[in-house]
């Protein structure tokens, strides 16, 4: 699943062990969401999102949306 | 078992553990091999000082697994993936070593050798997985 997470983050100017330390997970976790090598779970995805004040819609898709737009 | 209780919580907790444990398990395991004697110790004092030694691995591994628990979901996730690539590979190798155990064609091997080798199993499980390979 793809996501603007490390935009988010670079635009707030945070290290990904800042993001990490923020969220309490591991550097590894946030590095492995960023690159979308790992979905995380609805409750660690609301905790991102509420973060960075946006919804989860707004940080995460899942590519069902560009199908819908291209039926 | 225990909750999840974030990153940073669980890898305090858990090297708040681990690391006494195997200061432990070493202090034990070298007074046992200054203090007892395999051929003329009694019977009571070899067996006291083989659990004495086997009970500082035990609370290692209770570290571990609480660990497990109370870390966060991606870490969970990639300790229980190397936990069961080295479980899997412990075990193929008790079956090939008993086999040829059977078979008469080695030595036996001590038993506890096994659960050294399921750490390092693990361990290196872990480690390739932090450098992004899998089986």
């Amino acid at each position: 699943m793809q996501n603007i997470i490390r935009i988010l983050r670079a635009e707030r100017g945070w290290s990904q062990q800042e993001l990490a330390d923020k969220l309490d997970v591991s550097r590894q976790s946030v590095n492995a969401i960023e690159t979308g090598k790992y979905d995380p779970s609805l409750p660690l995805a609301f905790a991102i999102a509420r973060l960075f004040g946006r919804s989860i819609e707004d940080l995460f898709d899942d590519g069902a949306s560009v199908a819908e737009a291209a039926e | 078992m225990t909750q999840p209780k974030g990153f940073r919580t669980a890898s305090r907790r858990y090297k708040l553990v681990f690391w006494p444990s195997m200061g432990a398990y070493l202090a034990v395991f070298f007074a046992g091999v200054y203090l007892v004697d395999q051929e003329t110790s009694p019977l009571a004092l070899r067996a006291g000082f083989a659990i004495a030694v086997a009970l500082p691995l035990f609370g290692a591994l209770w570290a571990l697994l609480r660990h497990v628990n109370e870390t966060d979901e991606y870490t969970r996730m990639r300790q229980l993936q190397a936990l069961a690539e080295g479980g899997v590979i412990t075990t193929a190798a008790i079956f090939l070593v008993g086999l040829l155990e059977a078979f008469n064609a080695i030595a036996d091997v001590p038993l506890f050798l096994f659960g050294a080798f399921f750490v390092a199993a693990y361990g290196l499980a872990y480690c390739r997985r932090q450098m992004g390979k899998t089986v």
